[in-house]
């Protein structure tokens, strides 16, 4: 059975997702030690063509596969600490990622999820088809954590998280993806149904919606990937120390002020996107 | 096997506690196995459920009128027809086979009461709105609405006996043991909590197992964010003819004690009626 990652980078005009998959890829394959492909599409591939990059990603990525760039288009307010700046992004077709993934057995993750640890490769040999991220675990604490973050509505299912997610390539996933399609086709429906905000789509909440549907409609508890240790995007990733570690401010109260922390042989989710992007030269140092 | 579920209630013309018990016994009979699906009523006037349709359903009924509201399951042990029961209270649904709970309590207990519930998400009840009393006075966290327990037994009967003297002298039983926090009134729950402390049995009666499992639907208690007077008010009851139950986006196969007793429709008692008709 061929294992691998896989990743999705669409840029647009305020993010070089391709310049935050490299790093990605490279901590991904130093710490797990398999191959990591690309999903992109052919404007990403030109600009990465544009900026010399593409030679880099070639030796990085096992496979770069170029699909159609997504038509629907999210438009979120990301933060970069105090900054803030309204930004597309296009996150609607992880479901392909059935068709177009070449292993049998696939890691998806975000390109903002740094693999700093071997963890993962428990989970290449679990007897479960999909595995999903169960949670998402604040740096500071449960206490920067809202109801919304655990659930996709006040009285709605468990929310998983899709930035880490582990499926064997068969008809029962096939099944899973070709519903998330459907759950994203009709959104708004099952935002009714599931009462959840369908202002914006969420790949966390289709995929924790399809997993609640293929179980039966019920609680389950088979086995999950591990909780998605993150920084928001109001903290920075700040720098890189000489030991490798990662050094972050941390707002503890989202506000602006900060403490300094460390961190290093964890996996982490940087949603400071800007912040990876200052630091890329020495992430790229990591690897 | 003697075995059997019982069914207490003191119905009058404000009540539904007559059809509410019905539903609970057509449930039962639609889901539990042959042996394990004997069901007694209790009840203060016969002629309530005379326009049932299918009183067949009850395997037992006992007109007894010694006591009102829910004070009657007090004497559960005497009433009981069966030399192993379960008790239970009338606004409850069964949604699969629990025989094999039984087949443990049989084997292994004199009396067992529930001591935990879930939400309809399957969430270990943690919130404790409705039970400040057990809290503040550290009583064993323990539910009445399915109590098993062996006729004969002089355990079952030394603990019944305290819980009716506690239900007879509620002020002298709170005065002493509910001193931090005396509740409004002294319910079968209460009263089962303060005699399994007494009596030193809550180890015995109540030790932790995986069931019974039983959804309780009050709305305070159902890990939302926000306060909730009733579930309904934010999630649906979704009944089908099959007669599964949805609650919100959860199937239920927990026993589910529903609380409002509006939820058990004319509608309801139809479906069951009809799958009770096609099993039997």
């Amino acid at each position: 059975m061929k294992k691998g990652i896989v990743m999705f980078a669409h840029n647009n005009r305020q993010i070089d997702y391709v310049k935050m998959a490299i790093i990605s890829a490279k901590l991904a394959k130093k710490n797990l030690g398999v191959p990591v492909s690309l999903i992109t599409d052919p404007s990403t591939v030109e600009w990465m063509r544009e900026s010399n990059i593409f030679k880099v990603a070639s030796e990085v990525f096992e496979s770069i596969i170029i699909t159609e760039r997504p038509k629907d288009e999210n438009t979120r307010v990301i933060f970069d600490g105090t900054e803030k700046v309204a930004s597309p992004f296009k996150n609607a077709n992880r479901n392909s990622v059935w068709d177009l993934t070449p292993y049998d057995r696939t890691l998806l993750i975000d390109t903002d999820y740094f693999v700093l640890s071997n963890n993962l490769n428990e989970y290449w040999n679990v007897d479960s088809d999909i595995l999903i991220a169960e949670s998402y675990n604040d740096i500071f604490g449960q206490e920067r954590t809202g109801y919304l973050d655990r659930h996709v509505s006040e009285t709605g299912i468990k929310m998983l998280w899709a930035t880490t997610v582990m499926f064997t390539k068969n008809e029962n996933t096939k099944v899973f993806f070709d519903l998330v399609e459907h759950i994203r086709q009709n959104y708004k429906q099952f935002a009714d149904l599931f009462r959840f905000n369908s202002a914006i789509y969420r790949n966390d909440i289709a995929f924790s919606v399809a997993r609640h549907i293929m179980y039966g409609y019920e609680t389950d508890n088979d086995y999950s990937l591990p909780p998605v240790l993150s920084i928001t995007d109001k903290d920075h990733l700040y720098d890189i120390d000489n030991d490798g570690n990662l050094v972050i401010m941390i707002s503890p109260k989202l506000d602006g002020v900060y403490c300094a922390a460390k961190i290093g042989g964890n996996d982490l989710h940087v949603m400071n996107k800007q912040s990876i992007l200052r630091n890329s030269e020495k992430l790229m140092g990591l690897a | 096997m003697n075995f059997g579920y019982l069914i207490v209630v003191s119905d009058k013309e404000t009540s539904n506690y007559a059809r509410l018990a019905y539903a609970l016994a057509l449930s039962i009979k639609n889901t539990q196995r042959e042996g394990y699906d004997k069901v007694a009523l209790v009840i203060n006037d016969k002629s309530r459920i005379e326009s049932f349709t299918s009183t067949w359903v009850f395997d037992h009924v006992i007109e007894w009128d010694k006591e009102t509201h829910w004070d009657g399951r007090s004497y559960m042990d005497e009433l009981t027809p069966f030399d192993y029961t379960v008790c239970l209270d009338a606004d409850m649904l069964f949604l699969r086979d629990y025989s094999h709970w039984v087949d443990y309590f049989v084997e292994n207990c004199q009396l067992y009461v529930s001591n935990k519930s879930f939400t309809y998400r399957g969430e270990p009840v943690t919130n404790d709105y409705y039970r400040k009393c057990f809290t503040a006075n550290e009583l064993p966290n323990l539910y009445s609405f399915y109590t098993f327990f062996v006729k004969d037994s002089p355990f079952a009967k030394e603990f019944f006996k305290l819980q009716r003297a506690i239900m007879k002298n509620p002020i002298e039983f709170s005065n002493n043991f509910l001193e931090k926090y005396k509740p409004k009134v002294v319910g079968t729950d209460e009263a089962f909590a303060m005699a399994a402390k007494i009596l030193d049995i809550t180890d015995e009666i109540a030790y932790p197992l995986e069931f019974p499992r039983v959804v309780h639907l009050k709305g305070m208690i159902q890990n939302w964010p926000h306060p909730a007077e009733t579930v309904s008010d934010h999630v649906g009851f979704y009944f089908d003819t099959k007669g599964k139950l949805k609650i919100g986006n959860y199937q239920q196969h927990d026993i589910v004690h529903y609380v409002e007793k509006d939820k058990v429709t004319l509608e309801t008692i139809n479906i069951l009626e009809e799958i009770a008709w096609k099993k039997n």
